[in-house]
């Protein structure tokens, strides 16, 4: 079979761009295509995310820059997909290109387009609060940072071409339509929200001061139209009581959707908390009907929204809104506790679902691959991430409404399965840059070339730029001066090399924009002219300089003179770094054999690697044992034994059953770890490790359990498969779960308690199940089973933690329940009472979070680096999770989560060597004291103490494993640690000159 | 001429440099008082660092980096710059300086209007102030 | 009102229509006094600030006058004439002033006479419309303020600056621009244009919230946002301070 060693990635949101990395990682050619002109997704438009509150932007801009400037991934913007052909393993792609009207090689992205643009259109980032005009950049940080002209709103004046110096502006392009040959396609189109103009009882698009959670997304941002501010639309003023309404085109069967969108009841309570905090006194109400907070630490998040935010939470749907004339003010009507109530807010939030994208079925026609009911892409419990079509892959809310961490999961998942197929390929189509050697700088006197850019007129506009560059002339070191119209585009570059040679320069000083986006560029240049890059330092006289004073010219060009003077002084100080090259151990160990750890194991192995799985238990298996039903249908046993087998007989897996840790140490790449059994001790060298250790049951003490009759759902599978068959089942669910001691929702249980009374309802019609909870949590499609067994009289009844039901064994069994509708205890005799019992971590936790130096979290799961973009990494390098050991969570959740855990540690295994940046501590072991501080302090474990000849203990920092954050450096008490590139010496020699006045 | 305080500003990479370049992008004027130097974590910088500033001539200190508890790249460096001001801050009393030369803030990538903000405010109290006594720390240097 | 006579001002072209108004001097064609003369090289020089800004200090009217069409000393001034001539027509419209108190027309070196009868024409019909509102009315001589900062800015001169191009030659993209498709566009843009500018001037002379706007333009709230967020944009307009529930922005110094 032929195999193409590239991939087609459909969407650049936060799913397509981690899919990309995973893959580009991993020594694949990506190409990542979106239909916007940049790439970033709904992401972009988000103030702050759930549950750490962290800001959307802040956290989504390095990954939108990394994928923008890998030499693997090429970014395929403003391009849609037209057909697909062939199959697995060399598909070719039809792609339209659409006309953006302005060369992406010459476009600089300096926005001078936008501003001389006379048209005025609806800024579709901003929700159409704000404007935009026809020749814009979508956002500020977008990637890649190039104009597009809206020719539906353009009228072809021509200013944009006058004023563009780049000369960047090319009215007449057409769009083109191009082939690609690529092995396997991962889509990842995301979601629309839903359009709440079509219930025409919220009034929306009527009364302005209802408002989509979108809407209040960009409300809330600093660069919304409002900048953080919350206003009412209507008049300005700031509101003093906001009311979300959940479950708006979700949950709905009248306007198609009955599924749950999942993220509503979180993303409201976010938006309610930050509100408060934007406007302190603001008094927010939220209207529900379950309120699903099942994900890690949601509840927890729940909790404090509710006691320490004071957000108030009402159980009921509302039915409708009126506007009060006048005071435009919106009075809701909803029903609690049986009676009707009327209240006013000032703004009304309708918290919006996720639709599939409005155009999902034309991708899916284009793509050849099949739907679900509600249009989203068909995929099953077992293979959440294959569609249809063999070689097409998803990830993302396209494959059911879920939040930002299980995209991140679901898309490095789709990574591991898209590069499975065409493993054989890696590396083959990737670009390898070749540099020629690097110059020896070392006891050379500093010569500086100072490149001043006037990024036509951005810069030049407002600073005297001559007058920058002959005072640059005129400082010590400098070598060569000159001034670019813009030094970021190509033939700039080719000047600069031109320059370092003819003028023997060795360290290069560029006066332009932000390091944070163009550093790169410069750096790689200076590779290719044979200079260290770690010679390169830059002044920003634009972003921090121009574009801020841009009415004081002589104070901006002093400024500006400022910035060179503190840039040339610490290029002169400057040294070259060196690269730390990892050689990394090709085998990976898996620790936890259940499906977790199974399936991380098969991806890996499946792609060449070996794999040690260590299982403590006698058999493989771990919970999945224990199921025997599954709402979908599928054979949980069968898929059970096929994977066994599968990894039992893999050439590439070693089991150690039987088998626990003993210890482990070392850093990624190369770790060495210690497995025990009754066999004795054996030691693995291994690159990555993979924790996926799973939960455990909990075993209740509440509700009688351990009587006849009442048994965990685990226990009533078991005997429903041996033909158990009662007449009477009370289901009781949280036993365990959300209650003082443990805070967070075991999230499988209200699915598992649905399915099994399916089950019962299969074999026994006529049997009575009552189900008593405090929210039905069956988020995403799940809620249509919920749905069925209502349908199919299996009765639901609330209760609260004020008035838990009781069971009593009174010559049988006897459940108590307050009826919140008839709002009267009622007694159900039962055959059987079932405990929905938590999913508790591993007991092994600790000791594994000890020997890895990973954190747990507070409810004793392990704690991945960050909660929303790093859900299956450890700060430590090298170490990955998945499955229960993250935390509660389904089958398909925890296949997602193995595939992508897979992913992240192929991206190690798939290189013989790993290059980390060089700017690094270092530590003057003659001047370490041993103290430990250093080592206390870093987050990253990156410092060991090593113990010299002389017996004498002293810090070492291990240079594949450290950040370069330079907190060490500050802490230590001697002085012995140096921060690479930012080196005390070179700081101190900036803030001196920053302090010195300019001669002029 | 109307006094023109000197700011030194240490802004760590992740947010409050992107916070600076937003205001930039945005065209949120500020005074130009303020030369920033760019660390990559706020945890970085070291008191010396600000006392330096303030012994060559700074009028005051600016350091800025991410919101604690959860934006900081590097988990909790923003952490460890909050206690090394803080106790900088006592430092300054001691030395008979005003410890309000010296400001922490926290600016994320988002808040391109806060950062100007801050630095117009600072700037103008630092006006108001008036020039840094130098002779606190000329004499905290011949102890 | 019998006695009143009106004050106008009258942009003339040099190569044209000044050389009209000497040749009626010399043949000693006699015309009303009212009319003070500003002498431009080109018609196309007029500015619609300028009159609008004679208009808001009070005068009763303007007249610009140009060499005929096809005789324009530099070739084609007079045809931007008349594209900022409609630019002027729609600001005078906006801050509701009455349209007989501008105009437009064509005086050759040769047409001494015609000069002469032109200017008695408008002195008579100003005359008729009596004095200037902007004198006695602060709200129109508000609107012109506005008028003439609207025309004074970027947007509205690059879009009649293109007109002429656009209507004839069609745009960038080869594509046939109508008169009444431009002036679609023109007019929307030139309402946003003159409320924004007007609520700048409002708030340079007092802060004042999105409500207190509102009343003070009669314009719904709502809208009134929508150019606070546009005016905060450019950096015109910032808050200012809150005042209970609202807050309140001001005018910022443009340089």
């Amino acid at each position: 079979m032929k195999a193409v060693g590239a991939v087609l990635v459909l969407g650049g949101g936060i799913a397509g761009i981690q899919a990309s990395l995973d893959l580009a990682d991993a020594g694949f050619k990506v190409y990542l295509m979106d239909k916007e002109p940049t790439i970033g997704g709904v992401m972009t438009q988000l103030d702050k995310t759930f549950p750490t509150n962290d800001c959307a932007m802040c956290i989504l801009a390095p990954k939108l820059v990394g994928a923008g400037r890998h030499p693997n991934v090429e970014l395929l913007t403003y391009t849609e997909i037209v057909e697909l052909k062939g199959e697995e393993g060399d598909f070719t792609a039809t792609l339209k290109r659409k006309a953006r009207r302005i060369d992406p090689e010459k476009c600089t992205g300096c926005g001078d387009c936008a501003r001389k643009c006379p048209v005025e259109a609806i800024d579709e980032y901003n929700m159409g609060m704000a404007k935009r005009s026809s020749a814009y950049i979508k956002y500020p940080q977008a990637v890649p940072l190039i104009a597009t002209i809206d020719k539906s709103k353009c009228i072809g004046c021509g200013i944009c071409a006058e004023v563009c110096k780049a000369e960047a502006v090319v009215y007449d392009e057409e769009d083109v339509t191009f082939e690609l040959n690529i092995g396997s396609v991962i889509l990842a189109p995301g979601f629309e929200a839903f359009d709440p103009s079509t219930l025409t009882e919220y009034g929306y698009g009527r009364y302005p001061n209802v408002v989509t959670s979108m809407e209040f997304e960009r409300i809330l941002s600093a660069t919304g139209p409002y900048r953080g501010t919350v206003l009412r639309p209507s008049d300005g003023d700031l509101p003093k009581k906001v009311a979300f309404l959940q479950c708006i085109g979700s949950r709905d069967e009248r306007v198609g959707n009955s599924y749950c969108s999942g993220v509503c009841c979180m993303y409201a309570m976010k938006e309610a908390v930050i509100a408060q905090e934007h406007n302190p006194g603001l008094e927010a109400t939220i209207f529900f009907m379950d309120l699903r907070a099942f994900g890690k630490e949601f509840d927890d998040y729940y909790i404090r929204a509710e006691k320490e935010h004071g957000v108030r939470f009402i159980r009921s749907r509302v039915a409708s809104t009126r506007q009060v004339p006048g005071s435009r003010d919106i009075l809701l009507s909803y029903v609690e506790d049986g009676e009707v109530k009327e209240e006013s807010f000032d703004i009304v939030v309708l918290s919006v679902g996720l639709n599939p994208p409005h155009d999902s079925a034309e991708l899916s026609d284009a793509v050849g691959i099949e739907l679900n009911r509600h249009g989203f892409a068909k995929t099953s419990l077992f293979k959440p991430l294959e569609t249809s079509r063999p070689g097409v892959y998803v990830c993302g809310a396209f494959q059911g409404p879920k939040d930002i961490p299980d995209s991140v999961a679901q898309a490095s998942g789709a990574a591991a399965k898209a590069s499975k197929g065409i493993a054989q390929e890696r590396g083959k189509l990737i670009t390898k840059v070749e540099y020629p050697a690097e110059k020896d700088v070392a006891g050379v006197e500093p010569r500086v070339g100072v490149f001043v850019c006037h990024c036509g007129i951005n810069i030049g506009g407002v600073v005297d730029v001559p007058d920058v560059v002959e005072y640059a002339r005129t400082l010590p070191g400098v070598a060569y001066a000159e001034q670019n119209l813009y030094t970021c585009s190509q033939d700039t570059q080719d000047k600069i090399k031109e320059n370092i040679l003819e003028y023997d320069l060795n360290r290069v000083v560029v006066a332009s924009c932000t390091p944070r986006t163009h550093e790169p560029l410069f750096r790689a240049t200076l590779r290719e002219a044979g200079l260290n890059e770690y010679l390169f330092e830059m002044a920003n006289i634009r972003d921090q300089c121009s574009w801020v004073h841009m009415h004081q010219h002589e104070a901006a060009t002093e400024k500006a003179k400022g910035l060179v003077r503190m840039a040339v002084a610490k290029a002169r100080l400057l040294k070259p770094l060196e690269k730390p090259v990892i050689k990394t151990t090709p085998v990976a160990l898996v620790i936890g054999g259940g499906l977790s750890g199974m399936t991380s194991a098969l991806e890996i192995a499946d792609q060449g690697y070996e794999v040690h799985l260590v299982e403590k238990a006698g058999e493989l298996g771990g919970n999945l044992r224990h199921i025997k039903y599954v709402p979908t249908g599928e054979n949980p046993e069968e898929e059970l034994w096929k994977l066994v087998e599968r990894v039992s007989g893999h050439p590439n897996i070693e089991v150690h059953l039987g088998t626990q840790l003993a210890d482990a140490h070392g850093y990624i790449g190369n770790f060495e770890s210690t497995l025990v059994s009754e066999r004795g001790e054996t030691v693995v060298n291994h690159g990555v490790a993979i924790i996926a250790t799973g939960g455990v049951e909990y075993k209740p003490t509440e509700y009688l359990y351990g009587s006849e009759g009442v048994m965990t759902q685990f226990e009533l599978e078991a005997k429903l498969h041996k033909g158990y068959k009662p007449d009477t089942v009370v289901m009781i669910q949280c036993v365990g779960s959300r209650c003082e001691e443990r805070t967070y929702c075991s999230r499988v249980c209200c699915t598992g308690a649905v399915t099994n009374a399916l089950r019962i309802k299969e074999t026994n019609p006529d049997a009575d199940i009552y189900v008593l909870y405090k929210d039905m949590r069956t988020y995403g499609f799940k809620e249509d089973y919920y749905r069925e067994a209502a349908d199919r009289g299996v009765i639901f009844i609330r209760y609260t933690d004020e008035d838990k039901p009781i069971v009593e064994e009174q010559g049988g069994l006897r459940v108590t329940v307050t009826d919140p509708v008839l709002r009267e205890k009622v007694a159900i005799p039962a055959d059987a009472v079932v405990l929905a019992a938590a999913i508790l971590p591993s007991e092994d936790n600790a000791k594994l979070a000890g020997m890895f130096k990973v954190p747990l979290s507070k409810d004793g799961f392990f704690l991945e680096a960050h909660m929303k973009l790093r859900p299956l990494d450890f700060a430590t390098d090298g170490v990955f999770l998945a499955g229960l050991a993250h935390g509660p969570k389904t089958l398909d959740e925890c296949i997602s989560q193995a595939s992508g855990a897979a992913a992240r540690a192929l991206t190690i295994l798939s290189q013989p060597t790993i290059e980390v940046d060089g700017a690094i501590a270092k530590v003057d072991e003659d001047r370490c004291s041993g103290c430990r501080m250093c080592e206390h302090v870093c987050e990253f474990n990156a410092i060991e103490m090593v113990e010299d000849e002389e017996g004498k203990v002293r810090s070492h920092v291990i240079p594949e494993v450290c950040k370069g954050c330079g907190v060490c450096v500050a802490t230590c008490p001697s002085g012995a640690i140096t921060a690479g590139h930012f080196t005390d010496t070179e700081i101190l020699s900036q803030i001196i000159t920053a302090l010195q006045e300019v001669e002029a | 001429m109307s006094y023109e305080p000197k700011i030194v500003g240490f802004l760590c990479n992740w947010c409050s440099y992107a916070g600076a370049d937003l205001a930039g992008v945005s065209r949120f004027q500020y005074p130009p008082n303020l030369r920033v130097i760019r660390v990559m974590c706020s945890g970085r910088v070291h008191p010396a660092h600000i006392l330096e500033a303030f012994r060559n001539g700074a009028d005051g200190v600016l350091v800025a980096g991410c919101h604690p508890p959860n934006d900081c790249h590097y988990i909790s460096g923003n952490l460890k710059a909050k206690r090394r001001v803080a106790m900088l801050k006592k430092l300054m009393i001691q030395m008979g300086m005003d410890e309000r030369r010296l400001r922490l803030e926290w600016v994320s990538a988002a808040e391109g209007e806060k950062f100007a903000r801050v630095v117009t405010e600072f700037t103008n109290q630092l006006k108001e102030m008036g020039p840094a006594s130098m002779k606190a720390m000329a004499v905290a240097e011949d102890d | 009102m019998t006695d009143f006579e009106p004050k106008i001002i009258g942009f003339l072209c040099n190569w044209c229509s000044y050389a009209g108004a000497d040749l009626a001097g010399v043949s000693r064609i006699q015309y009303p006094t009212n009319l003070r003369i500003i002498r431009v090289m080109c018609s196309g020089r007029v500015d619609p600030a300028l009159p609008l800004g004679f208009l808001a200090e009070g005068a009763d009217g303007v007249m610009i006058t140009g060499c005929h069409i096809g005789d324009c000393h530099y070739i084609d001034g007079n045809l931007h004439a008349k594209r900022k001539y409609g630019l002027l027509e729609r600001l005078v419209a906006k801050a509701g002033l009455e349209p007989g108190r501008i105009m437009l027309d064509w005086v050759s070196a040769s047409e001494g006479q015609r000069f002469a009868d032109i200017v008695t024409g408008f002195t008579d019909q100003v005359r008729e419309l009596g004095p200037n509102p902007a004198v006695t009315d602060p709200c129109v001589k508000l609107n012109l303020m506005a008028a003439k900062a609207a025309a004074a800015e970027y947007r509205l001169r690059a879009l009649v600056g293109k007109e002429e191009k656009l209507v004839t030659e069609g745009n960038v993209y080869g594509e046939e621009m109508t008169q009444e498709e431009f002036d679609r566009i023109m007019e929307e843009v030139v309402e946003t244009e003159f409320t924004r500018n007007k609520i700048r001037l409002i708030l340079s002379v007092k802060p004042m919230s999105v409500k207190g706007l509102s009343a003070e333009t009669g314009i719904d709230s709502r809208i009134i946002l929508d150019h606070v967020v546009a005016l905060r944009q450019r950096g015109w307009v910032d808050l200012h301070e809150v005042q209970g529930n609202s807050p309140v922005y001001r005018a910022m110094e443009v340089q």
